[in-house]
């Protein structure tokens, strides 16, 4: 079972052993983490009775969607947000401009260093008091944002930084465009180096995105806690919220994979497995 | 300074409904937007159809019903409606809460609709807990932010209530989740906690649910449940405190209550 450096040359079929042993490893701790839930001795059929609420194949009482539906569509257009907001603030982190560089070192620091939590009942209870009424739904998607805007925008400046500047010399030796450069040259390569913790990021927003209920939306993690409390069906329900949302997340890791495949293409084989 | 002092008088304005604010809304849009906890059963809870129920939905029913306009119900979370400031946000709150003091600084409470006994609930196989004299010393669970736990550290008062008294000293309050401290409880005598002091009715569906707990000695104290509202609108108050007490009257109230409970807890009493 010893993992040593691979040869290059011998890659591809060391790789299929390699991917092989690998499957067999998973398969082997999940056959473990089953029979350690089997052991609770779990009602399924309870499950089974709440699985379409939960997943959000059928609609709220309100007609909203609700569930793991809800869940993905609030780290959906969160992850938009934060996005525009983090490209911003990156831009700002790294400009000359001491005002637009102060305006993003204090919005970060001030996301980055205070509760999630907090952030979301502040933007829910205290704006109210100045005459802004949010509903529940904006002030969530305002306040993941705004917080994941602030660590994604420091994840796309060390990209940026770590591509050498050397290569933007280059480029412009050339006689290329300034958005030429920019667009391929250097942001693919600092792309490559953003995925991965971005990735990180998002798996993590989509758990921290159960906060929202806290405002009253019927999300994953809000269905899952209230049909325990309604029922006494504690673990059940628990362990029911944890697999779907571990199952989204594998699917947010798929979508890395490809993209930091795509985005490595350059650097083979250092990045394949 | 003068961006400040307009926002320092906008903020002013804006923490207290203008009087008669609620009711135009409700009589405007013809919805009254009630609040219930979803996580409170059998007073609110979520049922087997994915709809909300129990014994505060029906009462938000029927109060909705007497004044002819549709019903919306809004579950946020507990933190949310008990700081008040709901700028309009939700009309009242018919969702089984207790006045205190200190809620009463920030709700209005224009109606008691039902009132709940506080019991003391202990491990099946417990010996030494006999009744709240015997809880001394030892570990006992409150739902946090409740008047339970006021009662626990002694400071409870219920505005217009009789006295209460503590025969118990130096008990260690552990403020939490209600349905967490009923299944450590259900562990084992002293295993996390000694005891509880909850609501009669969830004490009860917990000794159901669990198997292996029981109410020891008498009511502690009868606590009111009231309706809350927005402070700031005497006009609305005295709309909901009429509508609950023609429920009352007429019989729907006890109707309700019998669907729920098998008895009637909807009686003024004090």
């Amino acid at each position: 079972m010893s993992v040593e450096p691979v040869p290059a040359g011998t890659a591809s079929r060391l790789g299929k052993r390699f991917r092989l042993q690998v499957a067999l490893t998973w398969l082997v701790l999940f056959a473990l983490l089953a029979a350690g839930c089997f052991g609770l001795h779990l009602d399924l059929g309870f499950v089974a009775q709440k699985l379409p609420y939960l997943l959000g194949i059928r609609l709220a009482p309100d007609g909203f969607i609700q569930g793991a539906a809800l869940t993905i569509f609030v780290t959906a257009c969160s992850m938009v947000c934060a996005l525009a907001v983090a490209l911003v603030t990156a831009m700002g982190r790294m400009s000359r401009n001491p005002v637009a560089f102060a305006i993003a070192t204090f919005y970060a620091s001030l996301f980055r260093g205070t509760p999630l939590l907090v952030q979301v009942l502040i933007i829910y209870l205290a704006l109210p008091q100045v005459g802004i009424v949010l509903g529940a739904l904006s002030s969530g998607l305002i306040a993941l944002s705004l917080n994941y805007g602030a660590y994604l925008a420091e994840t796309i400046r060390s990209g940026m930084m770590a591509v050498p500047a050397g290569q933007r010399e280059a480029a412009l030796a050339l006689g290329l465009p300034r958005w030429v450069v920019t667009w391929k040259v250097s942001a693919p390569q600092a792309l490559r180096l953003i995925i991965p913790p971005a990735g990180a990021l998002f798996v993590s927003m989509l758990k921290d995105s159960s906060l929202v209920s806290l405002m009253g939306l019927w999300e994953l993690n809000f269905l899952a806690q209230s049909f325990a409390r309604s029922t006494y069906h504690y673990m059940e329900m628990l362990i029911a919220a944890a697999l779907i949302y571990w199952a989204l997340s594998i699917l947010f890791e798929l979508v890395q994979f490809r993209l930091e495949r795509r985005f490595g293409k350059g650097v083979e084989p250092a990045a394949r497995h | 300074m003068r961006l400040l002092l307009a926002m320092a008088a906008c903020l002013a304005c804006c923490t207290q409904a203008v009087a008669g604010a609620t009711l135009d809304r409700v009589r405007r849009s013809g919805v009254l937007n009630d609040v219930v906890f979803e996580n409170y059963p059998p007073f609110g809870f979520i049922n087997g159809d994915n709809q909300l129920a129990g014994f505060d939905v029906d009462v938000a029913q029927a109060v909705a019903a007497r004044l002819g306009v549709k019903l919306k119900l809004s579950t946020p979370g507990w933190e949310t409606i008990i700081s008040g400031r709901w700028q309009g946000r939700w009309d009242l709150c018919i969702c089984s809460l207790s006045p205190t003091a200190e809620r009463a600084k920030v709700l209005d409470f224009p109606v008691h609709y039902y009132s709940s006994p506080a019991v003391l609930t202990v491990h099946k196989d417990e010996q030494r807990i006999r009744s709240i004299a015997d809880i001394s010393g030892k570990r006992l669970g409150v739902g946090s932010g409740s008047s339970y736990e006021n009662y626990g550290n002694k400071s409870l008062v219920i505005p217009g209530g009789r006295p209460i008294s503590y025969p118990f000293h130096d008990v260690t309050v552990i403020p939490g989740d209600e349905t967490i401290h009923f299944r450590n409880l259900a562990l084992g005598p002293g295993v996390r906690l000694d005891a509880i002091v909850s609501d009669l009715a969830t004490a009860r569906a917990n000794i159901k649910s669990t198997h292996a707990l029981k109410i020891v000695g008498d009511v502690l104290y009868s606590e009111p449940n009231v309706v809350a509202t927005e402070k700031g609108d005497p006009e609305w108050d005295a709309t909901v405190a009429r509508t609950i007490n023609e429920l009352r009257a007429d019989g729907t109230l006890a109707r309700i209550s019998r669907r729920w409970f098998d008895s009637d807890i909807t009686l003024d009493e004090r």
